[in-house]
């Protein structure tokens, strides 16, 4: 695969989505997103199953901070290419930190404890920290109960994972995003007939984007329906 | 030459990069524009490292690109542009391997002392008191009125989000209130770890020693982290002697009491036994109310008394949790416009609280009562009446009222199919016990703790 796109497939520029509140559907999340969005919380912990949106609203966050003029950083521990406790260095200067899947270092001493100092100096600092991991802070496993309850010293948010009607709502605001037109039947036949996790789903929205922009079409039943099979 | 050239090639990194990359790796970067150079400041070298490997080569191409004169070029630093949001914990780090002269050192030092300064927030008079921190209150107060003279050290223990942070604070801030211009200095153990390191790499031992000499008042929190650390223990055991011979206040806090912190040198144990060491234990329900309340004072949010007492009585682990799931009430009634009922609170905590009655079951119990006086389950279960095990299965039935919503019946059912009168035998049994028996209160107590945090 070359990294220079060909000129014959249309351009790439703005096609990607961002990790934006704009483009995040809220559903029955809506607290949660008001709560993150006004920023006044210094310390939130989010959890979640797969596809419940933590990575997007942690990187949402972020994105806003940026816009704000201040600097953000997100962190996604469970990255294969692995960052070290001592990544966490000196961010006590960031004014929003964001660690996502803390659940891939809960029970190491090290990260633990680098994790416990950094809270407390962002804490001196005045800035802030919002934590997400697949379980609740008192099942993750930790070994330092003092972190532990530094989870649970901010709203602790579970976050609803969507139902059909969310997802195709979701689904629709990311076409809109995007500036396709996605009627509401075409959402339901994707919803019936693809993958339902909202990563699948998202995919196929942007293979849908390149393939009706290249072929210059509308999302119609017939269209996605040759496509998807 | 502006910065908006640094912005377009955010615009297109931003595009190029996955968000992922994106947010972790150039989101942090602060940059700056001085003389046609192009500084860009990772907050550590892990990320300068990371991004100058990576992306380097594609941020100058981008620049040449982009750049209708001569482009900029670009640094790499370690370091922080004046924060956009107020944080004084904020020091542009030192870059390492640059010679650090002993005024630059004595800068940052002053830079400390300006950071280690108490949180004026945590006083007396928002200290809620209560059966479980009366003792611990009382003397402090007694320090923060006799500084240096009343007790020397004082050593606070207790279980993580009880208060300890609250209270000492509160008696530096005292201090500092009686006696203006005092030098109180506040600061977690590991400050003291990694400033002491700094400064021995920096051969500017002296100088750290003379700063930590030279306070009025010294408050490390949670020393516990200095186990295994022997450099600091042997640094701080000086410090802390040549404050106590010179009269200035030390205070401590530790998580457990201090001859049960493993790794600690045994000289140290013992100096730490000097002055007074209080405990202080979980709060009791009415103090968890009283706490509720007063933080609801303190958010300016009208809380009904029976929702503190809904909160207080599900979430007894510690106050921190307390204080999270008040902030995750009032954040829903901030948003939903609504006024805080009974009926909103459980909604508003509704996943909380599923949890804690999920994570809290008889069988559970059992397990975590068996195994804290290390006897047997089935011993639990038993017939068998000596008091060894009958203590034990006392204790364990007292937790299952407490904790769960079982019946009576079905309490005594699942101890190996027992009348509900001995339930109720082993709850006031039990109730009797914690006032009398020092021991059994205590081991109540932990096992409550233990099973809810």
């Amino acid at each position: 695969m070359s990294p220079h796109i060909p000129s014959q497939l249309p351009l790439r520029i703005g096609l990607r989505d961002g990790a934006t509140f704009a483009n995040f559907f809220p559903g029955q999340n809506a607290p949660v997103c008001h709560t993150l969005q006004q920023g006044r919380e210094p310390f939130v912990y989010l959890w979640g199953g797969v596809g419940s949106g933590k990575s997007h609203l942690l990187q949402a966050a972020c994105h806003a901070v940026s816009e704000q003029g201040g600097t953000a950083i997100y962190l996604p521990l469970a990255e294969p290419e692995g960052l070290l406790p001592q990544m966490l260095e000196g961010m006590e200067q960031m004014s929003l930190v964001c660690v996502d899947d803390l659940q891939a270092i809960a029970g190491d001493q090290e990260w633990e404890q680098a994790l416990f100092h950094l809270y407390n100096r962002l804490r001196d600092g005045g800035n802030r920290l919002i934590a997400a991991a697949d379980a609740p802070p008192a099942s993750l496993g930790l070994g330092l109960v003092d972190l532990l309850s530094r989870f649970g010293w901010g709203p602790v948010y579970q976050l609803q994972p969507p139902g059909d009607e969310e997802k195709s709502a979701a689904l629709r605001l990311r076409a809109a995003n995007r500036g396709m037109e996605m009627p509401p039947e075409v959402a339901a036949y994707l919803m019936s007939r693809a993958p339902r996790d909202m990563h699948a789903l998202f995919a196929l929205l942007e293979r849908l984007d390149e393939i009706s922009l290249a072929a210059q079409r509308k999302l119609t039943i017939p269209f996605v329906r040759e496509l998807i099979q | 030459m502006s910065i908006a050239l640094w912005s377009q090639c955010l615009a297109r990194l931003e595009d190029e990069l996955s968000p992922q990359q994106y947010n972790t790796w150039i989101r942090p970067l602060q940059a700056e524009m001085v003389d046609n150079t192009l500084r860009l400041l990772s907050p550590n070298r892990f990320v300068q490292d990371w991004v100058t490997q990576r992306f380097r080569e594609r941020i100058v191409e981008m620049l040449n690109q982009m750049s209708e004169a001569e482009p900029p070029q670009l640094v790499f630093e370690v370091g922080s542009i004046a924060p956009a949001v107020p944080q004084p914990a904020a020091a542009p780090a030192v870059p390492e391997p640059a010679p650090v002269t002993a005024a630059q050192l004595q800068q940052t030092m002053k830079k400390n002392s300006q950071q280690a300064r108490t949180n004026p927030l945590f006083s007396f008079n928002n200290f809620v008191e209560g059966k479980s921190n009366q003792l611990a209150r009382a003397a402090s107060m007694q320090v923060a009125e006799n500084p240096g003279t009343a007790y020397n050290p004082l050593f606070i223990y207790g279980g993580v989000g009880l208060g300890k942070t609250h209270l000492m604070h509160a008696v530096g801030n005292m201090i500092m209130e009686r006696q203006p211009g005092a030098k109180v200095i506040y600061l977690h153990s590991e400050r003291f770890v990694a400033d002491m390191v700094k400064a021995l790499q920096h051969n500017a031992i002296n100088e750290f020693k003379r700063y930590y000499r030279s306070v009025d008042a010294l408050l490390i929190d949670d020393i516990q982290f200095f186990a295994g650390k022997e450099r600091s223990q042997e640094e701080f055991f000086h410090t802390f002697n040549a404050l106590l011979e010179g009269q200035r206040q030390v205070i401590l806090t530790c998580d457990r009491y201090p001859k049960e912190v493993n790794g600690l040198e045994e000289r140290l144990k013992s100096r730490f036994g000097w002055g007074l060491t209080v405990a202080i234990e979980p709060p009791e329900l009415e103090t968890r109310v009283a706490i509720l309340m007063s933080k609801a004072v303190q958010a300016d949010v009208d809380l009904p008394h029976e929702v503190a007492f809904f909160i207080a009585k599900r979430i007894r682990s510690n106050i921190r949790e307390l204080e999270g799931a008040l902030r995750r009430v009032i954040a829903n009634a901030h948003f939903t416009g609504r006024p805080i009922t009974l009926d909103f609170a459980k909604e508003a905590l509704r996943d909380l609280l599923a949890l804690q009655a999920k994570l809290v079951t008889i069988e559970n119990i059992q397990k975590t009562v068996a195994e804290y006086y290390k006897i047997r389950v089935a011993d639990l279960l038993s017939k068998r009446r000596n008091r060894s095990i009958a203590r034990p299965r006392q204790i364990a039935m007292a937790l299952a009222k407490e904790l769960t919503n079982h019946s009576l019946p079905e309490i005594g059912d699942a101890f190996g199919g027992r009348d509900h009168t001995t339930v109720m035998h082993a709850c006031k049994k039990v109730v009797e016990l914690k006032e009398s028996d020092q021991m059994i209160s205590e081991d109540y107590a932990n096992l409550l703790r233990i099973l809810t945090t």
